[in-house]
């Protein structure tokens, strides 16, 4: 290759050059069989936050992925990439809240796989930080946001899904799913070690937890393109949030988020 | 995604912008692939532009790399931009193609 830019000269150092300070930023990426997405999220995480100059660390959260994602990722060798194996799949909620709570960065941010929300992103997510909010959350739904390639049906799934948040738990963040959002530490932490749902819904219950927490909450409008090849299944998805939104709303009232978890606070 | 053409009588550049995704593999498919012929069996593609490309658009590229050698030719990967220069390393992906830094006057 010939000549390079300055964010690749800084994705160099950042490969080969363990962290000497505490990072300033952790990116936690949660992983169930990702081989054919993983590596080049990675690189375009990589690159953008490099050429940020900050120092930061990349967490990728293994879900039990039962494909070549862990083998893949062990491979790259990174100096600030750190995997967390996990011995079963037991959920994207798992997954993010052992990346969450290893987390070292004074901000968190989580980011899916699919890098359906580019990272350049970020930097908006992280001006609001710096303005005084705790908690902020990438939004397709806010005004301002562009949605490429999402199919009619998944758009009206969470428009009702998005009309039962806000009317039964009093969620003012419009889209409590988006796989792009940024924390404090402080409130990583806390609401990490809170929370107890492992399957999608853990989002909304993080986004409730804030809310009763006192954590200033914002969203943003994001850019957000569909990643085909999600083997999600938007109706299935949907019938288990809204198990889910019971069981939260039943978690409050019996008191269960009261007891917080200290062996995942500080991560696996 | 963009997708421009420069069919000049020496040679053929098609200068993409914006993301390459599964979404545009079809598109990129059916405009780029048939630029390859007998007479011209090099193809310059300038990435300084792109900010992303998936496993998918990755594929896209080595399938016309393959087509290329099978007439003789190459693709020619020019002023590729950082993220994706990262990305073509580690997927080791880089060395399958010949990739130049060149000014923008030139293509």
């Amino acid at each position: 290759m010939t000549e390079v830019g300055s964010a690749y000269r800084a994705y160099r150092a950042w490969v080969t050059e363990p962290l000497t300070p505490p990072p300033v930023v952790s990116v936690v990426i949660p992983a169930y069989n990702e081989e054919w997405r993983i590596l080049p999220t990675i690189g375009a995480i990589a690159t953008h936050m490099s050429a940020r100059g900050e120092p930061w660390e990349l967490i990728i959260a293994d879900d039990g992925s039962t494909d070549a994602t862990i083998s893949l990722v062990r491979d790259l060798r990174f100096a600030n990439l750190r995997l967390l194996v996990a011995e079963e799949n037991r959920g994207k909620g798992n997954a993010v809240r052992r990346g969450m709570c290893a987390a070292r960065g004074k901000l968190v941010l989580f980011a899916d796989a699919d890098q359906s929300t580019p990272i350049e992103q970020f930097d908006r997510l992280a001006a609001l930080i710096d303005a005084g909010f705790d908690v902020v959350a990438g939004s397709r739904a806010a005004q301002g946001a562009t949605v490429s390639g999402k199919s009619l049906t998944r758009r009206v799934l969470s428009r009702g899904l998005r009309a039962v948040v806000s009317r039964g738990f009093g969620i003012t963040v419009t889209d409590t799913q988006c796989g792009f959002k940024l924390f404090t530490k402080d409130a990583a932490q806390e609401l990490f070690s809170t929370q107890l749902v492992n399957g999608f819904s853990f989002d909304l219950e993080v986004l409730y937890l804030a809310r009763h927490l006192g954590y200033r909450v914002a969203e943003v409008p994001v850019e957000w393109i569909d990643a085909p090849g999600s083997t999600v299944d938007a109706a299935k998805v949907s019938m288990q949030f809204l198990r889910d939104l019971l069981r939260i709303r039943l978690n409050r009232v019996l008191g269960r988020y009261r007891r917080a978890r200290p062996s995942e606070r500080f991560g696996a | 995604m963009i997708i421009r053409t420069e069919l000049e009588p020496s040679r053929r550049v098609v200068h993409l912008v914006g993301r390459f995704d599964a979404h545009e593999a079809p598109v990129f498919r059916d405009v780029v692939h048939p630029l390859l012929t007998a007479e011209f069996t090099v193809l310059h593609i300038d990435l300084a532009q792109v900010a992303f490309v998936d496993s998918t658009a990755l594929s896209e590229l080595v399938r016309l790399q393959k087509a290329a050698r099978a007439v003789n030719g190459e693709v020619i990967l020019v002023d590729v931009s950082d993220p994706v220069r990262v990305i073509l390393e580690i997927t080791e992906l880089a060395p399958l193609f010949t990739i130049e830094q060149t000014s923008a006057e030139s293509l």
